[in-house]
């Protein structure tokens, strides 16, 4: 028997039709988030970045969220911890979630620290190794903080106390996740200083301003002095969901359309993404997690 | 060499009926840089021609030749720069003036090489058929909304933003047509800044002024900050739906209607199901304590608040 032999195994009868194999993305890829008004393709790569999305109701901040969880959640690289107090706008990735909080204050501050145990660690381990931050190939994946709606945590449930906790916590994660893999995005209707933090707020490298009720709201999102140089996101027609202004690389706001996906192919790509991880061993039923 | 006694075609002078083209501390300011632009020309072309000119000539005789070629050149320079500001506004309406002479020069040669019949059937085709085909008539119709916005911006900085000491205004670069409307580039003269087209709704009188949606400027790169980008937004590009590619990575084969655990019962789901429960007032409260530099709220009236910039 020499090596152009092929081995014939044993046929088992209950052996899956197919096997199955992930979408081979990557978080190191940029996410693909829709159009700019010249029609070229925006992509906002989100490894070591943090992205806050505002804007009013409807605005379509869920549905660009759901475009950067759906990214991550194709990537096998990549951890989900998502918070979303509505339940329903990130629900649907909930089994290919490791973590998945809904509307319970003391699971998300629990899920939070453990976020910040996880970074901590990774310090300590990159020091012990003489690193600055991770690459592609690292021993450990990145992790995905998608909070939906923060203001629920941050501004309405709980005390006073949680909710400075809950702040406390994020704005350490979002300041200090960066170079561990850990990204925030995180989406709230009106970021202002009665939500979420200035300390928070201003922390974001990236910012998605979908519709805002006034210019102000806009200045807000974007950051102080941006309608005065002609951009607000007041003046998007409010029927035009997911048209929104996004600061990402070049710094100045660029006009772009986000990507939809219908819920139908949320369905599909979550169930998908499910499959692949739970077979890869990656995720972990998020039941179970929740259930411990 | 004129002495300001001297009327110049141009009228700077209002005497005897003539009409004002330039207005008078216009023409003075010109009228001075010509006057140095001219002795400096004299020196420089006077004595370099001079010294060229002593080669071949008797030194004298070169001398004089000099000093006469740059008085020419000097008198040159001098009715460039004076006849500037009236110049200036043949080059702006370059393009105008080159497409109306076109016309009728091109008509009437038509006319004399063609019939009539002929003639009017090239000018069909020619207007017609750009006017039929939709791309190609709203690509002209984008150069067209090119050249209305550099004089709509010329206008505007004329009449509105604030000038440098000498009154000169940005210089208006290249436009291009965009998917949303125009992308015009300026250079800032020394005595500007982006601020001073950032403050008091500035881009809202530009919209107005080039009858657009809405105005953005920002710098053009980080090279240069004189040199800046307007764009300007007429139409909405983004109205259609985007989707996403992110279902292309998952087989055909992943139904979009997997099975739904029974989950919860529909109990609760109405506003009867829910019982009314009287609300319990925290015990820990602190008592509120007057605060010893009671600061009042700032309430602005546009729901400006200024800790949201802290």
């Amino acid at each position: 028997m020499d090596l152009t032999d092929t081995i014939e195994l044993p046929p088992q009868p209950d052996a899956p039709q197919t096997v199955p194999v992930g979408a081979g993305l990557s978080i190191f890829d940029p996410v693909f988030l829709g159009i700019d008004e010249f029609g070229h393709p925006a992509y906002l790569p989100m490894i070591y970045r943090n992205i806050l999305i505002g804007g009013e109701p409807g605005a379509g901040k869920s549905s660009l969220l759901n475009t950067i969880v759906g990214h991550a959640a194709l990537c096998p690289d990549v951890r989900l911890c998502l918070l979303d107090g509505k339940q329903v706008e990130l629900g649907l990735w909930k089994d290919a979630a490791d973590v998945f909080v809904g509307p319970d204050m003391d699971h998300a501050i629990r899920t939070l620290r453990r976020v910040q145990t996880v970074m901590d660690n990774r310090y300590s381990f990159l020091l012990a190794r003489r690193r600055r931050k991770i690459g592609p190939n690292d021993l450990f994946g990145q992790i995905l903080v998608a909070c939906d709606e923060i203001a629920y945590f941050s501004a309405t449930a709980g005390d006073k106390k949680d909710q400075d906790l809950f702040a406390a916590l994020l704005r350490d994660i979002v300041a200090r996740g960066r170079a561990v893999g850990i990204i925030v995005a995180a989406a709230t209707q009106r970021p202002s200083s009665d939500i979420i933090p200035p300390s928070l707020r201003d922390l974001f490298a990236w910012r998605f301003a979908g519709r805002c009720t006034n210019d102000v709201s806009s200045d807000i999102v974007l950051g102080h002095g941006w309608y005065a140089r002609g951009f607000s996101s007041n003046s998007i027609d409010p029927n035009n969901q997911g048209e929104g202004y996004l600061i990402a690389e070049g710094g100045i706001p660029n006009r772009v359309k986000a990507a939809y996906m219908t819920d139908a192919d949320i369905i599909r790509v979550a169930d998908y993404a499910t499959w692949t991880r739970r077979r890869s061993g990656l995720a972990a039923p998020a039941d179970l997690r929740t259930a411990a | 060499m004129s002495k300001s006694s001297q009327r110049s075609p141009f009228g700077w002078s209002n005497r005897g009926g003539q009409v004002t083209v330039i207005e008078a501390p216009v023409a003075r300011s010109y009228r001075r840089r010509a006057v140095i632009a001219f002795w400096v020309t004299l020196g420089v072309v006077g004595l370099l021609a001079a010294m060229v000119a002593s080669e071949y000539l008797h030194p004298i005789l070169g001398g004089l030749l000099g000093v006469v070629l740059g008085a020419v050149l000097g008198a040159v320079v001098f009715a460039l720069i004076v006849a500037w500001p009236v110049l200036r506004v043949f080059w702006h309406w370059l393009p105008e003036i080159v497409f109306g002479l076109a016309v009728v020069y091109g008509w009437t040669t038509l006319m004399e090489s063609t019939p009539l019949w002929g003639s009017l059937l090239i000018v069909a085709l020619v207007v017609g058929v750009p006017a039929a085909i939709a791309p190609v008539r709203r690509r002209v119709m984008a150069w067209i909304w090119c050249l209305i916005v550099r004089h709509r911006l010329r206008l505007c900085f004329a009449a509105f933003i604030a000038t440098n000491r000498h009154g000169s205004l940005p210089l208006i670069l290249l436009a291009r047509p965009t998917p949303a409307g125009e992308r015009v580039w300026v250079w800032l003269r020394p005595g500007l800044s982006l601020r001073d087209l950032e403050q008091d709704d500035q881009v809202q009188k530009l919209a107005v002024a080039c009858w657009a949606n809405e105005v953005r400027v920002m710098r053009a790169g980080r090279k240069y900050a004189a040199l800046i980008r307007i764009d300007i937004t007429r139409r909405e590009p983004l109205a259609h739906t985007v989707v996403s590619p992110l279902p292309d990575y998952v087989p055909r084969d992943v139904p979009a209607n997997a099975p739904t655990s029974p989950g919860m019962p529909p109990v609760g789901l109405d506003l009867p199901d829910v019982p009314d429960v009287p609300v319990s007032a925290p015990t820990d409260t602190p008592r509120q304590r007057k605060p010893r530099n009671p600061t009042t709220p700032t309430a602005s009236p546009n729901g400006f608040d200024p800790s949201d910039y802290a």
